[in-house]
């Protein structure tokens, strides 16, 4: 076989070969390529870092599933360890089922790391169905829509939650967002009624559909796929944050890497084509 | 007759549900959660149905030893062994049912979706090759929001970066739109020529 | 009429508010009006005999091709239509697509495969896979075998779809419906097994992946019309074009809308929203 040819018709075993090794050797041996915060990440976590320590409960609604756990996971991680270090409250809730299992795996180990007590300084919700009827429950009445936590533990009986109402007692909403109910439902149901601040994170293909909202102010910040988490955990890492886990950032090389060698497959696609193509 | 009954059903109810749409009052509302809740309901007893022709399809692939006939034996198996420990143990959070779950199929179904990396590779090698202008346009468009979007494509040129979000925010999204338009158009046109009747293969037949 | 009109029109103080016609929907109502009109009308002519242009869509001129090549090569034709449920208006879309299929299908005598994810949908798919057969004159052909349900698990089905193309090799794949992230995997499986693709979705994140793995794709509304276009009946047509005049009149608000909103009359903005 001639080089063009080759070149044009590398078998799919040896491209999924090299894309298996460029997606694990970083996992296992770091590069540490440095990571830029880009606007939209940091004005997120500039609201986040601009609310006091004595500033009312933010609410975080874990709004994805096991499939888009590689982006959204490690902001949920990043965004827990943030609010924890500033001792923020947290109440925790889902829009989707698996989101509350989510969440759940998230409550099991990062308060630990911080002494945070539960029932006085987070409050896990778990997930109702609805959606908009959620968030527009919400708006009247916290406890309406979510009488007991996840626990089924009453909220009138927890120190967090028991003179909590409604939005006019929470500083911001987070909404980590794989799709639909997400950020859409916050913002639709939610922040254009009740006027509070709303930030998501979303997957890498839903980010250019927040931009709109992102320039208008209805947003105040968005963290757009696992390059936003490991923005926001640089971010952190930057302002002095110490965080528990910094997977999105060890991701980003296997990603930055994976991508790498498809823009090498495809130059090397194209060279052979056009040699061929010359030839004939 | 047979084909006459469902297409006034499919008219009347297209027309009630186009109205209800527009009245407020809490009655037409809890109507319409009525008629979600038979939906759910109606598709409930179809998944018999459902279940019917899995046992038929994968006992006819035993019978007849057709290629890969073994695995028809596992589903079969794996189907029998999820019901019978949902029935008798409970689904919740603890129980055999969600233990094989969490361990066996979210695990299988990441795998899936973790090909994806690999599909990509294979596709983007396959289908960007500079063959026309569009595809040359294609390809470069690629490449950019590909370095845009990790972190070295910021340190060859910060530019690259701003350049890759301007092609999602603008153009991108512009020709996303105008899809979306046209969709929503396609669709209230399909529904409606359904309603009206005109459009009568999903029914099967003329 | 009176108390007809007070009825239409009620909507009484804050407290105890009833709104027997949400007022705050009547744009969409009137935009409805409007399009169903143009709709209607292009009806209207398409019965009375009126020649109507439709530009040519490639990847529906290629089915014929398809079936044909299946054929040929004495392999089935794989129909997905798509992973949603009976009531998105796509799957719909869909079905109407593959009683255009199956009737070609039961002319060429090729073997017709339609897994389905959604239970309703297989017993719609049956249907009219089972009536396309009989118009077509040949309901002894007819394999209620060949429309199957499969699973309602997202990949579960994606990886049953998968075994079957690499098992029984399809000359031709088509993926007509909505789809989400399983897309790719489905359509590099196909192509790895050197089948002919035709692909159609309105899911946006979806097509760039079918563009990129399939021979052709139809993007977007090209769904909708693939039914118009392949049966080629008059009021069929007719709607498509009424469709595409209602696309203009859209064009034609959004222009003038911008033109206002930017000399200053930002009320126009708010005659979009929706209560």
């Amino acid at each position: 076989m001639k080089i063009p040819e080759i070149l044009s018709k590398i078998p799919r075993q040896i491209i999924y070969l090299i894309m298996a090794l460029a997606i694990i050797i970083p996992l296992i041996v770091p590069i540490g390529m440095p990571i830029n915060v880009k606007p939209q990440t940091k004005k997120l976590v500039d609201a986040i870092e601009s609310l006091p320590e004595d500033a009312k409960p933010v609410l975080v609604s874990c709004d994805f599933d096991p499939q888009s756990m590689p982006e959204l996971y490690p902001m949920l991680e990043a965004l827990l360890n943030h609010l924890f270090a500033k001792n923020i409250k947290v109440l925790v809730m889902a829009l989707w089922p698996q989101g509350a299992g989510m969440a759940d795996m998230a409550l099991s180990t990062i308060p630990r790391t911080y002494n945070k007590e539960y029932g006085k300084d987070y409050v896990f919700l778990g997930y109702k169905a609805g959606a908009a009827a959620v968030v527009l429950g919400i708006g009247d009445k916290l406890k309406n829509v979510f009488p007991a936590d996840y626990y089924n533990t009453p909220l009138d009986s927890l120190p967090l939650t028991a003179n909590l109402t409604n939005y006019n007692d929470i500083s911001l909403v987070v909404s980590l967002s794989a799709g639909d109910p997400g950020y859409r439902t916050w913002l639709f149901y939610g922040q254009s009624k009740f006027g509070f601040k709303l930030g998501t994170g979303v997957t890498a293909v839903s980010a250019a559909d927040t931009y709109p909202y992102l320039g208008s102010g209805q947003l105040v910040g968005v963290f757009a796929g696992m390059m936003g988490a490991a923005e926001y955990e640089t971010a952190l890492q930057k302002t002095g944050y110490k965080l528990t886990n910094r997977t999105a950032t060890k991701a980003m090389d296997a990603q930055s890497l994976g991508h790498f060698f498809i823009m090498v497959f495809i130059i090397i696609g194209n060279i052979g084509f056009l040699l061929l193509r010359r030839s004939k | 007759m047979k084909k006459q009954i469902p297409l006034y059903i499919c008219m009347l109810m297209g027309v009630v549900m186009i109205v209800q749409f527009f009245i407020g009052h809490p009655v037409s509302i809890q109507a319409n959660e009525h008629i979600n809740r038979w939906v759910i309901v109606v598709s409930a007893f179809a998944i018999i149905l459902g279940i019917g022709s899995l046992i038929d399809h994968h006992t006819d692939r035993i019978k007849r030893k057709n290629e890969g006939w073994p695995f028809s034996i596992i589903t079969l198996l794996g189907l029998a062994f999820m019901t019978i420990i949902g029935l008798f143990g409970g689904i919740k959070s603890g129980t055999l049912f969600m233990t094989v779950y969490s361990n066996v199929i979210l695990p299988l179904g990441a795998s899936m979706f973790a090909i994806l990396a690999f599909y990509m590779a294979s596709a983007a090698y396959r289908a960007f090759r500079a063959k026309t202008t569009e595809a040359t346009l294609l390809l470069i468009a690629a490449f950019v929001v590909m370095l845009g979007m990790v972190p070295f494509g910021y340190f060859i040129s910060p530019k690259l970066s701003e350049f890759a979000e301007w092609l999602l925010k603008v153009p991108n999204m512009a020709a996303k739109r105008g899809i979306m338009f046209g969709v929503a158009l396609g669709g209230v046109s399909t529904a409606l020529k359904i309603i009206l009747g005109i459009e009568r293969s999903w029914l099967g037949g003329k | 009429m009176q108390i007809t009109f007070l009825l239409f029109m009620v909507e009484t103080n804050q407290a105890g508010s009833v709104q027997i016609f949400n007022t705050a929907r009547l744009n969409v109502l009137i935009a409805l009006i409007i399009y169903a009109i143009l709709l209607l009308w292009f009806i209207y002519h398409a019965r009375k005999g009126k020649e109507l242009f439709i530009r040519k869509i490639s990847g529906l001129d290629a089915v014929e091709e398809a079936v044909g090549r299946a054929t040929e090569m004495g392999k089935p034709i794989l129909y997905v239509p798509g992973l949603a449920t009976i009531d998105v208006i796509s799957t719909i879309a869909s079905m109407n697509i593959l009683s255009q299929v199956a009737k070609k299908t039961a002319e060429y005598n090729t073997t017709l495969l339609v897994p389905n994810r959604d239970p309703v949908v297989y017993t719609v798919a049956r249907e009219v896979v089972k009536e396309a057969y009989t118009d077509a004159g040949r309901p002894d052909a007819f394999n209620a075998d060949n429309i199957y349900f499969l699973t309602q698990d997202q990949f579960g089905y994606t990886s049953a779809v998968c075994g079957t193309m690499v098992r029984d090799k399809p000359a031709t794949n088509l993926f007509v419906g909505y789809f989400w992230a399983e897309s790719l995997v489905l359509a590099e499986t196909g192509a790895a097994t050197g089948a002919i693709q035709i692909a159609g979705t309105d899911s946006i994140f979806q097509l760039p992946f079918f563009i990129v793995a399939c021979d052709y794709t139809l993007i977007g509304e090209e769904l909708y019309a693939a039914s118009a276009y392949l049966s080629r009946e008059p009021l069929l047509l007719g709607s498509l074009k009424g469709q595409d005049w209602g696309k203009m009149v859209i064009l034609g608000v959004l222009l003038l809308s911008s033109l206002l909103a930017l000399l200053g009359w930002q009320k126009v903005v708010s005659l979009f929203n929706i209560g």
